[in-house]
């Protein structure tokens, strides 16, 4: 019968939807149990051997999102990369398509005997000290994830092979505000934001406010959180185009789209309007988004890919520093822009970059 | 609504245009009030709102234009971002050609996106129709192909030669308020608008849309009528995922210029939200979409303003709950079709 084969045509159809996206999607459907097992398979095929002790094995865990999100995942796996290409280690990477997956990818890296195991993002946080407990041998980067453990009394909590990668990001948010600051002419600037359950973006944010007020107190600041959860806020770029966009309606000539895919949202937006600026986020998106460009002056960097291969470096000559490692940040290069970028500006940006590692310069930003 | 009970027929007319009447007067009100105070905030609010409505409306009505005709449309989600993913990578491939100018290579674009939303609303339709499908199963079925077939098939980096700019409508541009706000849009923005008023007129004022009705309120009456069932699901299912469609071409090739893996983000299901409470009419959900895209630039604007006394994720809380009170019956009852949801057998 026809409508019986037709039934077995649509059961297909469905697989071939769950295969597809087990294999690249970003994943919000009922579908997710799928992934973990399909990735199952993934690492451990076709691999040398980890458990060997001669063979350093390097497994990474991105946050929800691909390896190629053109941020943070990527950064992290360029660190990682590098240190495939000096320090001749085996990389492997796992996406997560679900945050409650978080574990279990964690822990098949883990139980295929890797050295090194890299988590990416604020959000993996509690999985990474919960496997770092479990597998005492292994030691853990987690990029984003601030160790609190490190300041309490209570050493029974204390970890030997955890380290979080963590960047002040107030300070490089301070150095794209200050260059906003003096690059408006409108007088009013514009922060388009992830989450503010997120506490980097709010440290960007916060630093940014501070950076312009520094360089030009009366200027008139305007930001928004993007208003989803988690796992909305940093893949929603309409939100952050229109949002991008009612700031401008309302005079903003420089602005900040600090927020994954969301603030790329807001750089293109910006980029479609003559004489403003933008200013990208986490690393340098003019190599990210080309489609900014015509507006992206500069992007406020956190430098992950060296942080990451430092401490796998650091890990691999067993001088691992576990708690706390501060990595560095930065003004992205202002490429085609910078012929509008006066040597006035650039001055005053090296003076508070000396003044912010000197510590004669402060944010006002503190943590918690 | 066309059920009339023992309440007087005047006293119908009253409550709804009552209720309805202050809203809107309220609404406009509150406008005028806030674009007397800061006009360039107010214009900047209200383009906003009307452009975060645009996805809603067209996905409200690909789901009114199903339910009318008798299929639920969840798929509307996957229809979108199908539709989203293949104009943006038409728009890419032919601008690489470089053999038409970019309006043209827009046009095709879109017009490769609306086709992609149709062909997924004719598979809806063989599912539900055809094959008698539970149709909450067929819809997922699309929400999943598109997730996975975007997902898989995305390549990080494609850039266009450009995206839909606005198109002013000369003098009309200069009346204050209304001017920046309706007639300097994008050309989608402008189809949704007139969308609106045709998808109405069809379904109330012609002899299609009395059919599409029937079929979707009582279809085994309709066919004793000689009116085919099948075949007025099939096209209305069909036709409503193209606006679909195009409103996941409204994300790609106007709003953000670029696709990036599930950047609907919702908005397929929202626009399900919108379609209950517009009570499955186009002017209605209209309303109710340009009330949810209001709330999200509220939001925005707020957090803009600062010196929050309630939190901003209340504000982004106040559609959904109006949806609620709609659906618990406070604001006049919101009723599907009678038919939606069966498969239709003729005895």
């Amino acid at each position: 019968m026809l409508a019986k084969r037709s039934y077995w045509l649509i059961l297909l159809l469905l697989l071939l939807g769950l295969v597809l996206v087990a294999c690249g999607g970003n994943d919000a459907e009922p579908a997710a149990e799928e992934p973990a097992q399909e990735e199952a398979a993934a690492p451990a095929v076709g691999e040398a051997d980890c458990a060997s002790a001669d063979v350093l094995c390097v497994g990474l865990v991105t946050d929800v999102g691909e390896i190629d999100d053109k941020s943070f995942n990527q950064s992290a796996w360029e660190g990682a990369k590098r240190a495939e290409a000096e320090l001749g280690a085996q990389v492997d990477f796992i996406e997560t398509k679900d945050a409650k997956d978080y574990g279990a990818n964690i822990g098949l890296f883990a139980e295929n005997g890797y050295d090194i195991i890299v988590t990416v993002g604020f959000g993996m946080g509690e999985a990474t000290a919960i496997a770092a407990a479990e597998y005492p041998d292994i030691d853990f980067i987690g990029v984003d994830q601030f160790q609190a453990w490190m300041f309490d009394d209570d050493t029974s909590n204390d970890f030997t092979n955890l380290t979080g990668l963590i960047f002040p990001e107030d300070k490089s948010g301070f150095m794209a505000g200050a260059l906003a600051g003096m690059l408006t002419e409108s007088g009013t600037i514009a922060a388009v934001l992830g989450t503010d359950l997120v506490p980097p973006v709010v440290a960007f944010k916060e630093g940014y406010e501070a950076g312009a007020l520094y360089v030009k107190p009366d200027v008139n600041f305007i930001s928004t959180y993007h208003p989803g959860g988690l796992d909305v806020a940093f893949t929603d770029p309409e939100w952050g185009a229109s949002t991008a966009k009612q700031a401008i309606d309302q005079g903003a000539d420089v602005i900040f789209g600090a927020g994954g895919k969301t603030g790329n949202g807001a750089l293109i937006e910006v980029a479609g309007n003559e004489g403003l600026f933008c200013i990208g986020v986490d690393t340098d998106q003019w190599e990210t988004v080309p489609e900014a460009h015509p507006c992206l002056v500069s992007s406020a960097m956190k430098l992950i890919t060296p942080g990451v291969f430092d401490l796998v470096k650091a890990s691999a000559d067993g001088a691992f520093p576990a708690g706390n490692f501060l990595g560095e940040v930065g003004l992205a290069p202002f490429h085609d822009l910078d012929g509008q970028v006066s040597g006035e500006i650039k001055a005053k940006l090296e003076e508070i970059d000396a003044g912010l590692r000197d510590g004669s310069i402060e944010t006002g930003y503190s943590p918690g | 609504m066309e059920s009339t009970t023992s309440v007087p027929v005047w006293k119908q007319v009253w409550e709804r245009l009552g209720v309805l009447g202050a809203v809107i007067i309220v609404v406009l009100a509150g406008i005028l009030v806030f674009y007397v105070r800061d006009p360039q905030v107010t214009t900047a609010v209200l383009s906003s709102t009307l452009r975060q409505s645009t996805p809603l409306i067209l996905g409200a009505l690909c789901g009114l234009i199903g339910e009318r005709a008798g299929i639920i449309n969840i798929g509307i989600e996957g229809q979108m971002l199908l539709a989203a993913f293949t104009g943006f990578l038409a728009n890419v491939y032919i601008g690489q050609l470089g053999i038409f100018p970019l309006g043209v290579t827009l046009f095709l674009a879109a017009f490769v996106g609306v086709l992609t939303g149709a062909l997924l609303g004719l598979l809806l339709a063989f599912m539900s129709v055809t094959l008698k499908m539970d149709q909450i199963i067929g819809g997922t079925v699309i929400n999943i192909l598109a997730i996975g077939l975007t997902g898989y098939f995305y390549i990080a980096g494609l850039t266009t030669q450009g995206k839909l700019q606005p198109i002013s409508l000369g003098p009309l541009v200069d009346i204050p308020l209304i001017g920046p706000v309706f007639f300097n849009n994008p050309p989608i923005t402008y189809i949704t608008l007139l969308l609106v008023v045709i998808v109405h007129y069809v379904l109330f004022y012609t002899r299609w849309g009395l059919r599409t009705r029937a079929v979707g309120e009582y279809p085994s009456a309709a066919d004793t009528v000689g009116i085919n069932v099948y075949f007025m699901r099939y096209a209305n299912t069909t036709i409503a995922g193209g606006i679909a469609g195009l409103a996941g071409v409204f994300l790609t090739l106007e709003a953000v210029g670029s696709f990036e893996r599930l950047m609907t983000n919702g908005r397929g299901f929202v626009a399900l939200a919108v379609m209950i409470f517009g009570k499955w009419t186009p002017f209605g959900a209209w309303g109710a979409a340009l009330l949810f895209g209001l709330a999200t630039a509220m939001q925005t604007q707020l957090q803009f303003t600062g010196n929050l006394a309630i939190p901003h994720q209340f504000i982004g809380m106040l559609p959904y709950l109006l949806t609620i009170v709609v659906l618990a019956g406070f604001v006049g009852r919101s009723r599907p079709p009678a038919a939606e949801g069966i498969p239709y057998e003729t005895e």
